[in-house]
């Protein structure tokens, strides 16, 4: 079970439809195993509609309802099995990054820090993603973030000041945010990061390590 | 569908006319309850459409919508989300379907919008309780009428002109934290926030 999860607003906005597509992918990743606030969304997708029905309406046509009918004419019990076949999806982290985490194309940063920029999956969008894996029981060098970074934890745990973060969790981390993440558990520990800006490390040492670092 | 026939007894009677319309274009592929839902929801998409900023294409993303609702309505479960939010959930992904369509035309969509948005039903497998859902819409509808008109106007500027909340501020020139503050008390109401607290 999750312990830490996104706030209201930032589910409204998910609700609304109104995230880029990384950082829906964080929510989507999460609800998938938060019944908790699954609920929630049901909540806010029924206050889109409610939204929906006090607005002012705008006429349609009949002649509308006659091309769209002319169009549902082509679709046959095919299609109706096409339609149940993909309701059930697999999960978008499948689809983007394959069944094994670990095996990845990780670069090493620095001791114990290993990342994998996946940006470029996402076209058009102007946030950094990237992978983090902190090796198990390893350290990340102390800092801060500039603008916000939005994580959900993939595999294992970390622990920071804050507390420990298990697998599925939602992390929203900012400027004022300084934090020095540690592995816990016999697994490396695998986070799933979207960066509005880079970060800014406040140890001496660390400059290679980014996206800690970027 | 066979949990379309698992209906409880009592719960029956909870079930909203539109629900029971769109179970009826579910099951029996019956037009005229198609056509009487495009009657109702098809000028809500439109205002949609239009206040969001895709007024060139409002008409095409109602079409699109409907198609939608025509091929998926197989899928709904009257237990899982009311018509109308079924159908909000349905416009919204179209849009933001037809937005990523517009801004990439040769890239390929790796991760489909329904892989980050879904409708309610797909995909589920917990059983869940109809009573809850409609209660909520009902407390909803209730609880927004007695909402502060700056509250309403902050959440009809996210959810209808997707607005974030940065944009939201900008446009009404107040501060962020008033934004949110203002989407804070109203979720409050709405009992989203309260169940923050139960975490």
């Amino acid at each position: 079970m999750t312990q830490h999860h996104p706030d209201s607003l930032t589910l409204m906005e998910y609700s609304a439809g109104n995230l880029t597509e990384p950082h829906a992918l964080c929510i989507r990743l999460h609800l998938d195993q938060c019944p908790h606030c699954c609920s929630r969304v049901d909540t806010l997708d029924s206050l889109g509609a409610v939204m929906m029905e006090q607005q002012p309406k705008v006429d349609v046509s009949e002649s509308m309802f006659d091309r769209i009918l002319s169009r549902i004419d082509s679709f046959d019990d095919n299609d109706r099995e096409l339609v149940i076949r993909n309701s059930v999806r697999p999960s978008p982290l499948h689809k983007l990054l394959g069944d094994d985490l670990n095996s990845l194309p990780w670069k090493r940063q620095l001791g114990d820090v290993s990342v994998l920029d996946i940006s470029e999956r996402f076209p058009g969008q102007q946030e950094q993603v990237v992978l983090q894996k902190l090796a198990a029981g390893g350290k990340a060098p102390v800092h801060t973030h500039r603008g916000e970074e939005t994580t959900i934890v993939l595999q294992g745990a970390f622990a920071d000041q804050k507390g420990v973060f298990n697998q599925w969790d939602f992390v929203v981390l900012n400027e004022q945010d300084e934090h020095k993440p540690v592995a816990v558990g016999c697994e490396d520990c695998i986070t799933l990061s979207v960066l509005s800006a880079p970060v800014r490390l406040t140890g001496t040492f660390t400059r290679l390590l980014n996206p800690f670092i970027r | 569908m066979t949990t379309l026939d698992q209906k409880p007894a009592r719960a029956e009677g909870r079930k909203d006319p539109w629900s029971q319309l769109l179970e009826k274009v579910g099951k029996h592929q019956d037009r005229q309850a198609y056509h009487a839902l495009f009657e109702h929801f098809g000028p809500q998409i439109k205002y949609y459409a239009m206040a969001n900023g895709m007024a060139s294409h409002a008409e095409e993303l109602v079409q699109e919508v409907f198609v939608s609702i025509w091929r998926r309505s197989c899928l709904y479960d009257w237990r899982k989300a009311a018509a109308s939010t079924w159908i909000f959930t349905i416009a919204r992904n179209q849009r933001i379907d037809m937005l990523r369509k517009m801004k990439r035309t040769s890239v390929e969509m790796l991760v489909e919008t329904e892989d980050l948005w879904q409708i309610p039903g797909d995909n589920e497998d917990e059983p869940v309780t109809s009573l809850h859902r409609l209660m909520s819409e009902r407390r909803i509808r209730e609880s927004l009428s007695h909402l502060p008109e700056e509250q309403t106007t902050v959440i009809a500027k996210v959810y209808m002109e997707n607005k974030s909340h940065q944009m939201v501020a900008n446009e009404l020139n107040i501060p962020l934290g008033t934004v949110k503050s203002r989407v804070r008390l109203a979720l409050n109401k709405l009992k989203v926030i309260l169940q923050d607290q139960n975490v």
